[in-house]
């Protein structure tokens, strides 16, 4: 009779003291460490001696973008993400693919049809590093919220977070690339948009500027900030 | 502990009024957690020094590289700083000499050294 009600008090003890895991849903308990695939960190770990601590801890497997292959870039892992559509990565994958191509081939035309020597020097004919280039640039440094002070919404600029402003600059770059004629492809409109981005010119780059001429213009609104 | 009804069930008293001890004369053992809301305003100065040479030069970021990284770097400030004191917070750790105590760290001093009875 006794030890019913000390079994339910202990029970309930338990669901008191039950936490939702800190991974969520994922399928590895939460002392699993990502794994260390880029092949500069893994020297950088063997010279450091830190490869023979981590030898023996539990690790995930690398998902399939994660290779050591030296043409592997995270930037445009991401870009291949923000450009998914359904899941569909072979396609995403497909199209940033030829983009690249495309701005290779648009690079090289520029570059033959200069004459002389120091300008073509001053031509980047790595696509890799014209995509770094484009999103650097069209990185804002703030961004507006809404925020309710006394029954009117006041758009309120407010500083963003390195992260944020890397997935903005990506958004505004597809969507540059999405506004097209019908008959044109989305990887050539992409490349040119990418090209005239490094450049620091075209839509997405004036999609930037607009937006801080907005939060310029709402400046006054900078303290209602809170929360 | 609630003070308003316990006031209305006084009733309208007569001169001279007698003294009778509704609420006990003491301070409760306890905060409550409403005035420890700071605001998130941060980095005004930095910011508007950004738009003042933003429109200087015509929304030409490369001409103020210098006031964009000051003002960048006074929120990825702000955002570990907030980080850290949360941190701080939940694991309960008291700080001497500490002058704005967080509510949890006053309940936790509260309880420490409770009212005499």
């Amino acid at each position: 009779m006794f030890t019913r009600p000390l079994l339910l008090s202990s029970k309930l003890e338990l669901t008191r003291c039950f936490k939702f895991p800190q991974n969520g849903m994922s399928q590895y308990p939460s002392y699993y460490i990502k794994p260390i695939y880029s092949n500069d960190k893994q020297t950088d770990l063997i010279k450091s001696g830190e490869a023979q601590k981590l030898a023996h801890v539990p690790t995930r497997a690398a998902l399939n973008d994660q290779t050591s292959s030296i043409y592997h870039d995270d930037l445009i892992c991401l870009l291949v993400n923000y450009l998914m559509k359904d899941g569909n990565k072979l396609l995403a994958r497909d199209l940033v693919e030829k983009t690249m191509e495309k701005i290779k081939r648009v690079q090289l035309e520029k570059y033959h049809k200069l004459a002389n020597e120091e300008e073509k020097e001053k031509v980047v004919l790595n696509p890799r590093a014209i995509i770094h280039q484009a999103i650097t640039n069209v990185k804002p440094i703030l961004q507006l919220t809404p925020i309710k002070r006394g029954g009117v919404t006041y758009q309120v600029p407010v500083p963003i977070t390195d992260r944020r402003s890397q997935f903005l600059s990506m958004k505004w770059l597809i969507e540059a690339g999405n506004e097209k004629e019908r008959t044109v492809r989305f990887y050539d409109q992409f490349a040119y948009e990418l090209i005239d981005a490094a450049n620091n010119t075209g839509r997405a780059v004036k999609k930037k500027q607009d937006l801080h001429k907005q939060c310029e213009m709402n400046r006054a609104y900078a303290h209602y900030r809170w929360s | 502990m609630r003070i308003l009804p316990a006031l209305w069930a006084r009733g309208n008293p007569k001169e001279p009024v007698p003294f009778q001890e509704i609420l006990p004369l003491k301070l409760r053992p306890f905060v409550s957690g409403k005035g420890d809301k700071t605001s998130n305003v941060c980095c005004l100065y930095e910011m508007s020094l950004v738009f003042g040479c933003l429109k200087e030069n015509e929304f030409k970021e490369s001409a103020c590289g210098r006031e964009i990284k000051s003002f960048q770097e006074c929120f990825t400030n702000y955002n570990k700083q907030k980080y850290i004191t949360k941190e701080r917070e939940a694991k309960g750790i008291l700080t001497p000499g500490e002058k704005r105590l967080p509510y949890r760290q006053l309940n936790k001093l509260l309880r420490m050294y409770p009212n005499e009875k």
